[in-house]
């Protein structure tokens, strides 16, 4: 991995750059304007591929935390918490389209609505991961509590998907057998591009963010040595 | 118009947040690799002298 890591990087990178123009020329240049909402709904580009990633670094925590509690290896920890930093990352960003769609839509930028208040949530689950790794006092402490802590995270993504169908929110309904409307082509293939540029981009940031675990790892270990010796 | 306004900062947003990560990773492995040579350097520096 370190060796091959500037040439994986770098061609997710690269990939990603390319798809995110080639799904900003779809969405601007091609998709259609939405006949009520207009212009504004084309946020729905973005907003749907970040949760919708959202969700996969949230599945990709989950099989790190597991892979760590069940085996201990470091690697299973580095993707943990790669995956929950990226993840965050991205939920934030879908807490700020959110309400850039909102409040043109809705006429106010934030609502206590199901959906809404469980990714909120979900959020905070994240950022507490983040946090308590950081009052850790070892590193193995530090990924045994990220690991439970993902696992818990993990629980409210099901919460977050059925919300609207459970307390009957008012959020509209995108994906799912049966659920929503179906979209016009052009709109079909602006969302399917997004869709996989973000999810290259994730891939990318999650190499990057593992590198750096693995490299800061490595620092901790020559310190140690360091000080054992002098 | 004040739609395409709305879009125009909901996209800023988003390039720029991911923009910012980026080099936030960026800075962060570039501070590690530098410490970690440094490191390497100074345990080189003193393995002839202890012999």
């Amino acid at each position: 991995m370190t060796r091959r890591f500037p040439l994986v990087y770098g061609t997710l990178l690269a990939v990603s750059a390319l798809g995110i123009a080639l799904a900003l020329a779809q969405i601007f240049l091609v998709a259609p304007e939405e006949r009520v909402m207009g212009a504004v709904q084309k946020i729905f580009y973005i907003h749907v591929p970040l949760a919708a990633v959202t969700f996969l670094a949230v599945f990709v925590l989950l099989v790190g935390a597991l892979g760590y509690l069940t085996t201990g290896r470091p690697v299973w920890d580095r993707l943990a918490v790669a995956a929950c930093e990226v993840g965050w990352v991205f939920c934030t960003l879908v807490l700020i389209t959110g309400p850039i769609w909102a409040k043109p839509a809705w006429g106010v930028w934030w609502t206590w609505e199901a959906k809404i208040t469980t990714t909120l949530v979900l959020w905070l689950l994240l950022a507490g991961i983040v946090v308590a790794r950081g009052y850790a006092t070892t590193p193995e402490q530090a990924a045994r509590v990220g690991a439970v802590l993902g696992v818990v995270a993990a629980l409210d993504v099901p919460i977050v998907y059925k919300a609207v169908d459970w307390w009957r929110g008012q959020h509209p309904i995108v994906f799912g057998p049966g659920r929503g409307d179906p979209l016009a082509p052009g709109m079909g293939r602006a969302l399917l591009l997004s869709m996989l540029a973000v999810t290259v981009l994730f891939s990318a940031l999650v190499v990057l963010r593992m590198r750096l675990a693995a490299l800061e790892e490595a620092l901790a270990a020559a310190e140690d040595a360091a000080g054992r010796s002098w | 118009m004040k739609s395409y306004a709305f879009l125009f900062w909901g996209y800023l947003v988003v390039w720029a947040g991911i923009v910012l990560y980026l080099a936030f990773l960026g800075t962060r492995l570039a501070r590690a690799g530098r410490r970690l040579e440094a490191l390497e350097r100074r345990l080189h520096e003193r393995a002839p002298s202890a012999r």
